[in-house]
């Protein structure tokens, strides 16, 4: 019986618009398996989500290169009655929230007028437990520190947080680091 | 023959560490007056007594800080100057690498604090 009316079909409808019939069909049925396996394997947007992300880690990425191919390499300070090259109000900003890196030298100087600090960080091999710069919005400062943990002569383990204004970072030319803590 | 090889390395590696120290050091770092430059840059100038800082010298970091003062056995003891990087200043007496005794802390931007300190901690 279908097949007596596909047939009939078929005589009925001209040869270009059966062959255009076929055309749309295979589209819809391509569309429609895209489909299916969309709902089965897709990841659809997550994937454009972590393309955009990527994107976007990449431009900034670039961005802070940029910033930091046009610093002088050497201490870049944000202080008065320096020869060092002196930081922006604008630099001062970016540089504080592009820079990670806290070197031994800044801990030691941040440690000198902290005693406990200064014994935790000697008894335990020099061992930074976790360091931190961050922008602080409010105050328009960047603020960095490190955490001390460890025990001093065997004694119960200790955890001491130090932080302070930056106002020396080092740029090497690769990237940039804190160079001085002032917790004073 | 083993004994050999080992001995030739040793004695390398003995001469080479050795050769390094002294890259450091210009003038007489063990026992007298010399500077010795530290990879990371910091110096110190000043007397030496059994390859110990000790006695009169100056040492500055690379980050700013300058303790001009005096030295016991590598450490900052007995009266010394301390310019931290911003142009702070700490002049008075030290005692195992901190501020101890009597002081004066005088802020960049010129506030004054004079005052007896505790391992670096004035005493109020």
């Amino acid at each position: 019986m279908n097949e007596g009316y596909s047939n009939k079909l078929k005589e009925l409808l001209p040869q270009p618009i059966r062959e255009f019939g076929g055309l749309i069909s295979l589209i819809f049925i391509v569309i429609l398996s895209f489909a299916i396996l969309n709902i089965f394997f897709g990841q659809g947007d997550e994937l454009v989500e972590k393309m955009k992300k990527e994107e976007a880690r990449v431009a900034e990425a670039n961005k802070l290169s940029e910033i930091i191919s046009t610093l002088p390499s050497g201490i870049l300070t944000f202080y008065e009655g320096s020869e060092h090259y002196k930081l922006s109000r604008e630099q001062y900003e970016t540089v504080c929230k592009i820079t990670k890196i806290i070197p031994q030298r800044a801990v030691m100087g941040a440690n000198l007028i902290n005693f406990k600090a200064t014994q935790i960080y000697n008894a335990n091999g020099n061992q930074i437990a976790e360091t931190f710069v961050n922008w602080d919005k409010k105050e328009k400062k960047c603020i960095a520190g490190f955490v001390l943990s460890g025990s001093v002569n065997g004694g119960e383990k200790e955890k001491i947080t130090i932080s302070g204004e930056v106002l020396n970072f080092l740029s090497t030319g690769i990237d940039t680091r804190v160079y001085f803590i002032k917790n004073f | 023959m083993k004994k050999y090889i080992f001995y030739t390395i040793l004695s390398f590696l003995i001469t080479t560490s050795v050769s390094a120290r002294k890259t450091g050091c210009e003038g007489n770092c063990e026992n007298g007056f010399g500077k010795w430059t530290y990879t990371d840059k910091t110096t110190y100038e000043g007397n030496w007594v059994g390859t110990q800082k000790h006695g009169q010298g100056i040492e500055t970091w690379p980050n700013g800080y300058i303790y001009n003062g005096k030295f016991k056995k590598s450490e900052w003891s007995g009266r010394g100057i301390l310019t931290f990087p911003d142009g702070s200043i700490y002049e008075g007496e030290w005692a195992n690498g901190f501020m101890n005794g009597k002081g004066k802390f005088i802020w960049s931007d010129g506030k004054e604090k004079i005052g007896i300190w505790k391992n670096g901690k004035l005493q109020e």
